[in-house]
């Protein structure tokens, strides 16, 4: 649908109208759910491993989702997503440990302090005008220190081993199909607000910003109002899969929310289904669980090696041929195709026919 | 000696000049005169290789240059002073002008024409190009091109920035780069100053050449007088 | 404390190397090579391997850095020609992306391969006093070569043709296109150097000390760390910033612990990036 149309809600020549542009608007993420929720019946045998690997791509597209509002719409790169899980879900285990706070406001405490904290880094990289690389590398100084923070403060949070979250429902824990449903829920949900903020005028803003983001200063567009307020609530988002993963595991420990274990594979992730895209953390988390996966359980020798062995070379061959071919994201390149098709094919249809009475 | 055949070139697939015949002769000084957005610095980009062009040749001394990269073409002897000059701001003069004659050493001659040409040159061999003024930083791009000793120099509106006086002196030295048997294109919005200097000009309009002729002819016509002198 | 100090310098000129190396790379086209430690490594287990087959340590060292050099060169003809066909952020981006995915094709094939690799080129000789303290003598050779390398980069630099049209790259590469210097291939033979210097800090930090294959990551960030605070595209700024750091590296070290090390270090390139983004000497 042309960018005009979009707006107007009205496609050229009177088609569609307000129900088709609701309809466009919401189509996406009505699809998305409907395969989440039918996947464990059609897929899942009841087996828990399939669950489990289910619910982890589930988390990491929840996460993805907070960082393209970030990164993706505002071209921040933020190397601190493992971090700010990390906060939602220390903090959630915290609270819940030793304060008299329900578990509902533990969760929602640790939603705002990661929130805080975000908006915070973003905040300050706006100040001082850091440009891409060097608001990655603060980000990832900050990710370096509540690591460390995490490992040296043993009495508040366990170091190594971590802490354990009581009053985990028994439907939810990590291979159960209820945590699976719960983070469809969180998935989809996330998938709304994003898609309120990218049709409205905050969106606007947003592709103005990534376009060209001087000209969207001049044009009026408070750049850093809304870079902190993307960062806010993509790391809000990111907070709270954190604060629900943890709850779902019942346990929370430095590993789970590492750098290596969370930013790289989010960053792959995001970039492969396209930054800024709806669906685009979504098909990425996917696909990067299949891969994932295969990797790890594959069987055999190439070249004489052991194929658990050449894993990580596998991995760096997916990234590279990724950002080679699909530079600006699967979403994009299957629109695109799906554009060129629908021109062929108007082109081989031919032009209209005159009506009988004008012959 | 420089023979522009049936160019056309644009940005993102648009062509911005289409069709456009060019020819400077050896010792030569040609104009070409244009309003902004006629496309006399997506002309002279494309002569100079800093555009890749979507049809038509670029032929000098008879070697078409059509296919060849930016450096390759300024190696073969095309000067070219872009508008915003690209000077390197954090080297000296002196350094600017060494660069000029890449990748060989500078030639005592040509530095001393230089100097002889612009004295305020050589008043500050060691200020860095970036501090220096609109009218220095012009004549130090021009220095630096005249270094490597090139076949033809293309001004790309020289006058940009300048008052009216150091646009005197600036053309002045131009007329001296002629009768010193210099090969100038030069594209200038501000016509009388430069059909001063050239003896033939193009009017470039719209990205299609208009109108052809010597200096004086071009001058005494109507249209021009009309569309660029201010003259009813 | 003196020795605490003169270990940092000495590991320090070596950072100092890998910091010219990145940062050259990075200011002439904005690409930053995630692989960089990698690179290093390469050289490092190359000349182990010709020391198993029975030759000298000197060959060894020779044949490691060319093959640094070699891996380089193969990383630009083929991942950086998409690269720096894009501009601006796109471009930093893009490098940063594909020079990570290098980086984990590059470790995974020989993390693969040669699992228990590792370079160690032992100098013999009575330890030698320097300021009261007793270096050993890989020591010595190690910061000998790595000033003697710096010191020929310099005059490279500063005093020859090419050396001049590479600053002219990094300053305007449309003037630099403009009198006749193609800045592909000042690039390309840049990103060449790099990988000769990569290959030089392979043999020289294996004189203090065995360097093992998985010390890549942890390499590239250094000189990254470096890079940022001797100021993006500043030699002379990412020697000093190298040496600066070394012995940052080495005091927090002794006295404080490994781990609390790397933040600190980091921390540093935080700071600078937050109160001076232009670090020690750059632009």
């Amino acid at each position: 649908m042309s960018e005009a149309a979009e707006r107007t809600g009205r496609a050229p020549g009177g088609g569609p109208g307000l129900a088709g542009y609701a309809g466009r608007a919401v189509l996406p993420i009505v699809a998305a759910a409907a395969i989440l929720v039918l996947l464990p019946s059609v897929w899942f045998a009841d087996s828990p491993y399939t669950t489990s690997l289910a619910v982890k791509a589930l988390v990491f597209a929840s996460y993805g989702i907070g960082f393209n509002l970030i990164f993706g719409c505002t071209n921040q790169l933020f190397l601190c997503v493992g971090a700010l899980a990390g906060i939602g879900g220390y903090s959630t285990a915290i609270l819940a440990d030793r304060s008299s706070l329900p578990t509902g406001a533990s969760i929602a405490a640790s939603v705002a302090i990661a929130a805080i904290v975000g908006g915070l880094l973003s905040w300050i990289a706006v100040r001082r005008s850091l440009g891409v690389i060097f608001t990655g590398i603060v980000t990832l100084v900050f990710s370096l220190a509540f690591a460390n923070f995490l490992l040296g403060q043993r009495d508040l949070t366990g170091s190594e081993t971590g802490l354990v979250i009581t009053g985990t429902p028994s439907g939810i824990a990590d291979d159960q199909v209820g945590g699976y449903y719960l983070f469809v829920g969180v998935v989809v949900a996330f998938l709304v607000v994003f898609r309120i903020l990218q049709l409205s005028h905050v969106g606007w803003a947003f592709r103005g910003l990534r376009d060209d983001e001087m000209a969207a200063e001049l044009a009026g567009v408070d750049v850093a109002r809304y870079r902190v307020y993307a960062a806010t609530v993509g790391s809000a988002m990111i907070g709270l899969t954190g604060a629900l993963y943890a709850y779902s595991a019942g346990f929370v420990s430095p590993d789970t929310y590492a750098f290596q274990q969370v930013d790289v594979r989010v960053l792959v992730l995001v970039a492969f289904g396209g930054l800024g895209a709806l669906l685009g953390p979504l098909i990425g988390a996917g696909v990067l669980a299949v891969v994932d996966e295969r990797l790890t359980t594959a069987q055999g020798e190439v070249w004489g090696f052991d194929v658990v062995q050449l894993r990580e070379f596998f991995y760096g061959v997916f990234v590279i041929a990724i950002f080679l071919f699909f530079r600006h994201g699967v979403v994009h390149a299957a629109v695109t195709l799906a554009r060129r098709a629908g021109r062929r094919r108007r082109r081989d249809a031919g032009p209209p026919r005159p009506a009988p009475s004008e012959r | 000696m420089l023979e522009v055949a049936g160019l056309a070139a644009g940005y993102m697939g648009e062509a911005v000049i289409v069709d456009v015949d060019v020819g400077v002769g050896t010792g030569e000084a040609v104009a070409i005169v244009g309003s902004n957005g006629a496309g006399k610095t997506t002309l002279f980009r494309a002569i100079a290789g800093l555009l890749p062009s979507m049809t038509g040749r670029v032929v000098l001394d008879g070697k078409d240059l059509t296919r060849r990269p930016a450096h390759r073409r300024s190696r073969a002897g095309i000067a070219y002073v872009p508008a915003e000059r690209h000077l390197f701001p954090a080297m000296t003069v002196k350094t600017n002008l060494v660069l000029g004659a890449y990748p060989g050493r500078p030639d005592p001659s040509t530095l001393k024409l230089v100097y002889d040409l612009f004295p305020r040159l050589q008043e500050r061999p060691r200020q860095q190009a970036g501090t220096l003024s609109g009218g220095e930083q012009q004549m130090l791009a021009v220095g630096r091109a005249l270094m490597a000793r090139p076949r033809v120099l293309l001004l790309d509106e020289p006058t940009t920035g300048l008052g009216p006086k150091i646009a005197q002196v600036a053309f002045d030295a131009f007329g001296q780069l002629k009768k010193q048997g210099i090969t100038l294109l030069i594209a200038e919005q501000q016509v009388p100053l430069a059909l001063s200097v050239a003896d033939r000009g193009y009017v470039l309009e719209n990205g299609r050449i208009r109108l052809e002729g010597a200096s004086d002819e071009l001058e005494r016509n109507p249209d021009v007088r009309r569309a660029y002198l201010g003259v009813a | 404390m003196r020795a605490v100090v003169l270990d940092g310098v000495v590991i320090g000129l070596a950072f100092g190397l890998l910091g010219v190396g990145m940062t050259l790379v990075y200011g002439l086209g904005g690409v930053i090579n995630l692989a960089y430690g990698q690179i290093v490594v390469v050289g490092a287990i190359i000349a182990s391997l010709v020391i198993e087959r029975g030759h000298s340590q000197a060959v060894a060292a020779v044949v490691g850095i060319l093959a640094a050099v070699g891996v380089s060169l193969l990383l630009d003809l083929t991942l950086l020609r998409p690269v720096y066909r894009q501009h601006g952020e796109e471009r930093i981006l893009l490098g940063l992306l594909l020079t990570l995915g290098a980086a984990f094709v590059i470790v995974g094939l020989l993390t693969a391969r040669y699992p228990t690799g590792a370079l160690f080129i032992s100098i013999t000789g009575e330890p030698v006093s320097i300021l009261g303290v007793p270096m050993s003598r890989g020591s010595i050779w190690a910061s000998v070569i790595a000033l003697a390398v710096g010191a020929a980069l310099l005059v490279f630099l500063g005093l020859t043709t090419f050396g001049r049209g590479l600053r002219s790259v990094i300053q305007d590469e449309t003037g630099a296109r403009l009198v006749g210097i193609n800045p592909a291939f000042v690039r390309t033979v840049v990103f060449a150097l790099s990988g000769a210097l990569a290959g030089i800090v392979a043999v020289t930090q294996s004189m203090s000390g065995p360097l093992e294959v998985n010390r890549g990551f942890e390499l590239t960030t250094f000189a990254l760390i470096v890079t940022v605070v001797g100021g993006l595209g500043s030699v002379a700024g990412a020697f000093l910033a190298g040496v600066l750091l070394g012995v940052v590296n080495a005091l927090s070290a002794h006295y404080i612990g490994q781990y609390i090390t790397s933040v600190i270090l980091l921390g540093v390139a935080a700071l600078t990036i937050l109160i001076r983004p232009r670090g020690l000497l750059g632009r």
